[in-house]
């Protein structure tokens, strides 16, 4: 299932972005030089910093890319319910491979909502919520959802059925979610700032292995985040066009990233490794392909400004 | 804090050799140990500079302990220990141990020559003479300590608990809480390195590390002495600290005193927050700079407050009401919001910046370790931290470790150690 997923969105959208073949791309380095000699023109290398050269996007250029997004996003709830349902079947069987199985592209399912999650305020950490910041910690009762069930397939003697209430409430949290889809409201600066976001909490979160302590599903996470992320620039595709030599940038670092996803799937038999399971080379080929993509994908919220920054009013000199 | 000059520190020595009864080592061999490390003739005004700094000593005894008001140096380690001893007698030796290791590091000069075949009574890694270099230790107590294994939970300070997890918290426990703190500050990182050494080698069979941090302050790079340091997200840090010179005023915020409610030997204290947060610099590094300063609330060049020109200049916030020109949810606004009713709640914060190596997903693990001293930690750091907990900058920050703590008045004279005051 979750192939089949990564599959349409992410690996597959790569490999026909890499038919066309691009300009050669200016080394960090370079880049930095080029702006730097730009600068030095102008305002300088000190002093206030020169204002935004592109001329700002009408607001209402989002809409067509924010319900495109929204309408993947619900078919991702959508999809969520089969293995959820798998998870509770396999819970009350008490066959915890099986289960371990479904959580994983449930989990994958839901991150693949990456940019509208951080939306979702307590509903989304019942569902996706982590045990740092609860006064209990995995012990505390409102540590529910993803997170709790993970803690208890991965990384618990107690057998499986006992997840079954857990379970029961994450189904019911998602379809609550589900409802609540269409009237979850993003504006465009959120949007276009989520282009980078997505996998800097990637990074953040779970390729270092914080929020997936027990399943160490890190690899796997942060795949469905480059489908996320893949899913959300083709919605902004239009309005990047143009906009300076941001997509060439960005298709470019995350074909890139896709052919090292793919490239470890098949050195793992087609499964997604754990964090654990990956090689010294293996790791850096990710942790630098990932790192790659944030940097050419930071470039997109400043692309996409639907307005200049306000000037800022001047402190009156005290008397 | 001032540098001293030779004769000074050379006089320091000396004394030291009287009260510690260290006789073997005669005032001439002293002298000679002195001369050798603390030629009078320079060859620069660097080398020159780098003495005095080394020359810097700082009284380890006084109403106060040391490293609370004193200006920060450029390098910290923190070492949280675990009491492991089962009687209440040996911790007191423990933290006897301590202090007058502690007092004897911070003064500096020559240590005893022991027989050729013994191992030698100090590391010796700053060689023959340990010079102070503005060394501090300051010791403090976590809630854990007054627990019930040494009879002490009648004098807890009334204020100390373990530090709970606030809503944006990732507390490890591993690197949370303990028994005792060391905070050693000095100017060069050898000094902290050798002090740490000395310290728990005294305490070996009776406190074991919990967990450690190592920090450091930016250099004062101007454009006046009097700028505050910056922190690993380039912001100046430090800025609306309450002045250390204004007695009354850390009468007011930092000291425990009478009319508290809390215990006698607690008087002349403080409690001490240290928070090691998580910075994700390369995170913040991908963020445009006006998004930046709005979640500060200042301009990172010059550290003014946005659309001032001055750090130290005062935001007004009464003629900004509705935020246009600092951000309501602004990291300094919600900080410290400059009102009346806000004013005891301030904090005096002492931090330094860290850097502990890489995590697995090849991010720069750096971060701040947030010190703050205050009077009331509910009054004042916890009301603080929960105005905090909607700022923007929570998801570019993750608080992974620290606790609360509880440092006791300073010591007096050669016998007198930190945390006596608990054991009478």
């Amino acid at each position: 299932m979750a192939f089949l997923l990564f599959t349409a969105v992410g690996i597959g959208g790569g490999g026909e972005a890499a038919a066309h073949p691009r300009p050669p791309r200016p080394t960090a380095l370079q880049a930095y030089s080029e702006r730097a000699a730009e600068r030095s023109g102008a305002a300088g290398v000190s002093g206030a910093p020169p204002a935004p050269e592109l001329v700002p996007l009408p607001a209402r250029a989002f809409d067509a890319p924010i319900a495109a997004y929204r309408g993947y996003a619900a078919r991702q709830l959508a999809a969520m319910a089969v293995p959820l349902a798998q998870l509770r079947r396999a819970l009350a069987a008490d066959q915890r491979g099986a289960a371990r199985a479904a959580w994983e592209v449930a989990y994958a399912d839901y991150l693949h909502l990456g940019a509208v999650y951080g939306e979702f305020g307590a509903l989304n950490s019942a569902i996706d919520g982590t045990p740092g910041g609860l006064p209990g910690g995995a012990d505390d009762p409102h540590f529910t959802g993803l997170h709790r069930i993970e803690l208890g397939l991965w990384h618990s003697a107690v057998p499986p059925h006992r997840l079954l209430g857990a379970a029961a409430q994450l189904t019911a949290n998602v379809h609550l979610l589900r409802r609540r889809l269409p009237y979850e409201q993003i504006t465009p600066l959120e949007y276009a700032t989520r282009a980078h976001e997505i996998l800097e909490d990637a990074i953040r979160d779970l390729l270092s292995g914080v929020d997936v302590p027990w399943s160490d599903a890190g690899v796997l996470a942060t795949a469905a985040g480059v489908s996320a992320t893949h899913e959300l620039i083709t919605t902004l595709r239009p309005l990047l066009d143009g906009r300076e030599d941001a997509i060439e940038v960005l298709d470019s670092a995350l074909t890139r990233l896709d052919g090292v996803l793919a490239t470890l799937r098949r050195a793992h038999h087609g499964r997604w490794p754990t964090l654990a399971q990956l090689s010294q080379r293996e790791g850096e080929l990710l942790n630098g392909a990932v790192g790659a993509a944030v940097e050419a994908l930071d470039q997109v919220p400043g692309a996409l400004e639907t307005k200049l920054p306000p000037a800022i009013p001047t402190l009156p000199k005290p008397r | 804090m001032s540098p001293l000059d030779r004769r000074q520190f050379m006089g320091r020595s000396l004394a030291l050799l009287g009260a510690g009864g260290l006789g073997a080592l005669g005032g001439a061999t002293a002298e000679a140990a002195s001369a050798r490390t603390f030629p009078t003739s320079a060859r620069s005004s660097e080398e020159a500079s780098e003495k005095a700094q080394l020359a810097t000593a700082v009284p380890f005894d006084g109403p106060h302990q040391a490293g609370i008001l004193t200006p920060a140096p450029a390098q910290a380690s923190f070492i949280a220990l675990d009491a492991i001893v089962p009687e209440r007698l040996a911790l007191q030796e423990a933290l006897q141990a301590l202090s007058a290791r502690a007092r004897t590091l911070t003064l500096g000069g020559p240590y005893p020559r022991l027989e050729v075949d013994d191992p030698p009574a100090d590391s010796g890694i700053l060689g023959p003479l340990n010079a102070p270099d503005a060394l501090t230790v300051t010791i403090a107590f976590g809630a854990s300590l007054f627990d019930g294994r040494y009879g002490l939970a009648a004098q807890r300070p009334r204020r100390l608990t373990a530090m709970p997890n606030f809503p944006n918290d990732a507390l490890d426990p591993t690197r949370s809480h303990g028994d005792v703190l060391l905070q050693i500050c000095a100017t060069h990182r050898d000094t902290v390195v050798h002090t740490m050494r000395e310290l728990l080698r005294s305490v070996r069979g009776a406190l074991q590390v919990r967990w450690s941090l190592d920090g450091f302050s930016s250099a004062r790079r101007g454009p006046t002495p009097r700028n505050s340091p910056r922190n690993l997200f380039a912001f100046r840090d430090g800025t609306a600290n309450p002045d250390v010179r204004d007695a009354a005023l850390m009468d007011r915020l930092v000291w425990v005193g009478s009319g508290l409610d809390e215990p006698a030997w607690t008087h002349g204290g403080t409690y001490q927050v240290v928070r090691a947060i998580r910075m994700h610099v390369e995170f913040w590094d991908r963020v445009g700079l006006t998004e930046q300063q709005n979640m500060i609330g200042r301009e990172r060049d010059s550290g003014a407050p946005l659309g001032g020109s001055e750090e130290f200049e005062d935001p007004r916030y009464d003629l900004d009401p509705d935020g246009k020109r600092i951000p309501l949810e602004a990291h300094i606004r919600l900080a410290n919001p400059r009102t009346p009713q806000t004013a005891d709640q301030r904090i005096l914060r002492r931090g330094f910046n860290y850097q502990r190596g890489f995590d697995t997903a090849g991010q720069l693990d750096q971060g701040l370790m947030f010190v703050a001293f205050n009077q009331d930690i509910a009054r004042q750091f916890a009301t603080v931290q929960q105005r905090l907990a909607t700022e923007p900058m929570i998801d570019y920050i993750t608080p992974v470790g620290g606790g609360y703590f509880f440092a006791p008045p300073g010591s007096h004279g050669a016998s007198g150690w930190v945390g006596s005051g608990l054991f009478v």
